[in-house]
């Protein structure tokens, strides 16, 4: 067994487990598409080395699989700033709801208050 | 006029009290609110034991910005015609109340800041705090082709329309000198009046010397960030 086959062989589970994260909902669709790109990727380069190696000499790298390393980075940076996008809007979301909890909250108790006194 | 006084507080049982009743004491015709950022203490608990103010506490602590903006919600909601945002500490003297609502009755600004550096004034304060001060007072100079003495006070009194600015947009922490930017760039007055500031009395300073780097870069960026975000809805 040689690495071709070992990386398409982990190409195809790494698929597999996207797949089933989004069957069992523990990944949502919306942020899974990047993971599923990014297989789909990997596995047509696995299968045929042959590409890496001819958008290696377009781009005039000398060692093709530090290509491979290039895209892993990139893709890494990518995912690590859309994370970091949508944490931010769900802190600004969770800061509303805490604030309305409270005002709501609040307004409760003070109706709960008029009608004991009246 | 229906007035509402501001107070965030986060663990701050040691002087809350105090300050509510020196409050209704010296300007018994504000209301009070006092927002609970989800303190650790008895901040709730000796706030409405006073029974002079209205309290709210939000159920996880969400920083100074949120908490506050908590409160002009309240106001907006509430319909109040000023809103001025005092600290739980005790530096912010009641005496100074009507100086700042008088700027905002006679149409002279939107937003009056009480200022400790107008006139000399016995305030000293840290080296890093007077440094920060001083840069930021530059940088809003440059800005705002105004003169801010003490931009980062947070003794300030605001009218319905700030107020309803300040609902819907308020930074997460460290907006002093944020909100002076988009209060100006959004065509609104500030102004500043002379005021006295008391040392706290207890608690210490949110601003430790590491803190303060990030507070300078923190709200350098936030105040171009404004910059950006406001172009165009000012006259050049």
């Amino acid at each position: 067994m040689n690495i071709f086959t070992v990386s398409i062989l982990f190409c195809l589970f790494f698929l597999l487990v996207v797949i089933d994260l989004i069957r069992r909902k523990k990944l949502a669709e919306r942020y899974s598409v990047l993971w599923i790109v990014i297989s789909f990727v990997m596995l047509v380069l696995s299968i045929f080395p042959g590409t890496l190696e001819y958008i290696s000499r377009l781009l005039n790298v000398v060692y093709a699989p530090s290509l491979l390393f290039f895209l892993g980075y990139l893709f890494a940076v990518i995912i690590l700033l859309h994370l970091t996008t949508v944490i931010s809007k769900l802190h600004r979301q969770m800061t509303r709801l805490i604030q309305e909890v409270a005002l709501l909250q609040d307004q409760m108790a003070e109706l709960k208050r008029e009608r004991s006194t009246r | 006029m229906k007035s509402l006084i501001i107070i965030p507080a986060y663990n701050e049982e040691a002087t809350i009290g105090q300050v509510i009743a020196s409050i209704k004491k010296a300007a018994p015709e504000f209301d009070i609110v006092v927002i609970n950022d989800g303190s650790l203490d008895n901040t709730e608990q000796v706030a409405r034991s006073t029974g002079l103010a209205h309290v709210i506490s939000l159920p996880h602590n969400v920083g100074i910005g949120g908490a506050m903006q908590t409160g002009y919600m309240y106001a907006k909601r509430n319909g109040y015609d000023v809103a001025v945002q005092m600290d739980a500490d005790g530096q912010h003297d009641p005496a100074y109340l009507a100086a700042l609502l008088r700027g905002l009755e006679s149409g002279e600004a939107d937003c009056m800041i009480g200022s400790r550096f107008v006139e000399k004034t016995a305030y000293r304060s840290s080296l890093s705090r007077r440094t920060g001060i001083l840069f930021f007072s530059w940088l809003l100079s440059m800005i705002t082709k105004k003169k801010f003495t003490d931009p980062t006070s947070g003794f300030r009194a605001v009218n319905r329309h700030v107020i309803s600015v300040f609902a819907d947009y308020y930074p997460d922490d460290y907006p002093e000198v944020e909100t002076i930017v988009l209060l100006d760039r959004l065509g609104y007055k500030v102004r500043e009046t002379s005021v006295l500031m008391h040392v706290r009395q207890a608690g210490s300073s949110s601003i430790t010397p590491w803190k303060s780097v990030y507070y300078m870069i923190k709200v350098s960026l936030a105040v171009f960030m404004t910059l950006l975000r406001t172009k165009g809805r000012v006259e050049a």
